[in-house]
């Protein structure tokens, strides 16, 4: 294992990747990337990689810039970029300490680079799937590759903030509504969103993150609208039989139905299992669901 | 003097809007004070019927707001011993004959000479209804105990909330106690709970009611009656009095079992 300050290169195996401490600024970084492949440039003579960029928010200058260094300052050919959208919830603490990695190809030439064996985590095809966004049309050939390998991150990272809140820096805040929402209001928001009081029926929210309700939730509402499947929604009282959640449209079922009329339900938590919109009694926001009630008609 | 406006609306026809405004004008011109009713459904006036005022109509809102007469010869005076005016709704215009820059004109200046104005708005959340909240200050939603009116009136609630007319008051009207009692009807607190805006008026379901708008003589002139007690006690809240909201507790006894039955069945006939 080398160090270098802010840069660090782990070997395991026969994969390497390059950690670089997340709080240093990329102006750090990036000279330390630079010092680093300087004088250990030539340990890497032939490869692919793919760079993880972790939990960082970075400009596609930035994600430019990462690429040029790492190509002119060694044999390496960066293919793509990608992050872990899942590293925060897997409870790998390495991944998500981790900012930068880069994982050189253990035998030069493999194009594209596998994904390294010791992180299954997340690829562009997936990163693909929570974020639903068009991608730009490539506009060359080879070259284009890596230029919509950026186009992608960045549009994933937009999907990204929008979902894990308040850890990322550019983060839309959570929106507070502090009067009842009532019919024929609607309301969108690139973030969380908060209301201090009743959702009326005839109302509707479309939030990318999460929608939560200190009141009584009888409106139409759609958490993680961009396209965030594990946003939720939370209610002091569910009586709405309809709502969202990313792509996954939550109807009740005719019992649950029966149910919220004689108003016996407390707090209630919405979320995606398998596929489906669960709804079960509110035990907390990182809690464990298991015996949520299947909201598919 | 200068007067207040309040405009009387609930999105949902027929609920009572025109009634409310006719009782709560002439309670508080029996109250003592100055007031001018204006109604403002063009095209469908009616409160004049309700106010007994429909004979001596010559001028109308529409006259008064393109200037073919002055303001005080629009205004009609009641049948009755209290300084209380109609300004009547044109019949053969409709709501874009008018403007809500000309509505509120028309509104400061009678605020100048009258205690409260009073706007009857017509149902729905068109044209008419945006002239008939333009001028006022305050507003009175009237709603009854059925879902569809109170889902219009939470719509005109957000309305008037987001064109700055905040904390409106809520009249529930038409509430039939035994209904409620047999846990039939919503009562108060069903709508209030849904609603969550303060509640200024119950007027129980009352056949006085139809009776007086037919003759032409709002219910409120005769404050023995359920609705017309109901009424009085409205327009003293409207005037800034601490009055109790009463409690509909249905009386028993096969009589008032009977009266509820008629009462109810004289919804059928009561104007918007």
């Amino acid at each position: 294992m080398l160090k270098t300050g802010v840069v660090q290169v782990i070997a395991r195996g026969t994969d390497v990747a390059f950690v670089i401490d997340e709080k240093a600024s990329f102006d750090v970084v990036a000279a330390e990337l630079r010092e680093y492949l300087s004088t250990q440039g030539s340990l890497w003579s032939k490869g692919d990689i793919t760079i993880n960029v972790g939990q960082r928010m970075l400009a596609r200058e930035e994600l430019t810039e990462i690429k040029s260094i790492i190509e002119t300052r060694s044999g390496l050919t960066v293919t793509r970029f990608w992050f872990s959208p899942d590293s925060l919830d897997s409870g790998d603490l390495k991944i998500e300490a981790k900012s930068v990695e880069t994982t050189p190809a253990a035998s030069p030439a493999k194009t594209p680079a596998p994904p390294p064996a010791h992180n299954e985590i997340v690829l562009p095809e997936t990163v693909l799937e929570t974020a639903p966004v068009t991608m730009e049309e490539p506009a060359g050939e080879t070259a284009a590759e890596s230029v919509s390998a950026v186009e992608s991150i960045i549009e994933s990272l937009k999907a990204k903030h929008n979902k894990n809140g308040t850890r990322n820096r550019n983060i839309t805040e959570a929106l507070f509504i502090k009067s009842t929402f009532r019919s024929g209001e609607s309301l969108s928001h690139h973030g969380d969103v908060v209301v201090l009081a009743d959702v009326n029926p005839g109302a509707e929210i479309r939030a990318d993150g999460d929608i939560v309700v200190l009141g009584s939730l009888k409106g139409w509402v759609h958490a993680g609208a961009a396209g965030d499947n594990k946003a939720v929604i939370i209610a002091l009282n569910l009586p709405s039989t309809r709502f969202q959640i990313g792509k996954y449209l939550g109807v009740a079922p005719a019992s649950a139905k029966r149910k919220s009329n004689s108003s016996t339900s407390g707090p209630m938590i919405a979320y995606v299992r398998s596929r489906s919109i669960h709804v079960a009694p509110f035990a907390g926001r990182f809690a464990r669901y298991n015996k949520g009630v299947p909201y598919d008609g | 003097m200068t007067g207040k406006t309040i405009v009387i609306t609930s999105g949902k026809g027929g609920v009572g809007k025109t009634t409310a405004t006719a009782n709560i004008g002439t309670g508080l011109a029996m109250r003592g004070h100055k007031v001018v009713v204006v109604d403002t459904d063009i095209g469908l006036r009616n409160l004049d019927v309700i106010m007994g005022l429909e004979n001596r109509i010559v001028y109308d809102l529409v006259n008064v707001i393109e200037g073919d007469c002055k303001l005080n010869q629009a205004m009609i005076s009641d049948k009755h011993d209290y300084e209380l005016f109609l300004i009547p709704a044109a019949q053969t215009r409709d709501k874009n004959s008018i403007s809500p820059e000309q509505l509120r004109e028309m509104c400061a200046e009678l605020e100048k000479e009258f205690d409260y104005v009073l706007i009857d708005c017509p149902a729905g959340i068109e044209q008419g209804f945006k002239n008939a909240t333009a001028a006022a200050q305050e507003a009175i939603i009237v709603t009854t105990p059925e879902v569809s009116a109170i889902r219009d009136a939470d719509r005109v609630i957000g309305l008037l909330e987001s064109s700055g007319l905040h904390r409106p008051k809520l009249i529930i009207n038409r509430i039939a106690a035994e209904m409620v009692k047999r846990g039939d009807m919503m009562d108060q607190k069903d709508v209030e709970s849904l609603l969550a805006v303060e509640v200024i008026g119950l007027v129980p379901a009352d056949e006085h009611t139809v009776v007086a708008a037919n003759r032409g003589i709002p219910v409120v002139h005769n404050p023995k009656s359920a609705a017309g007690g109901a009424f009085l006690r409205i327009a003293a809240r409207v005037d800034g009095e601490d009055v109790p909201l009463m409690d509909l507790e249905p009386k028993t006894g096969l009589f008032s079992k009977f009266k509820g039955m008629v009462g109810m069945s004289g919804r059928a006939y009561s104007h918007a």
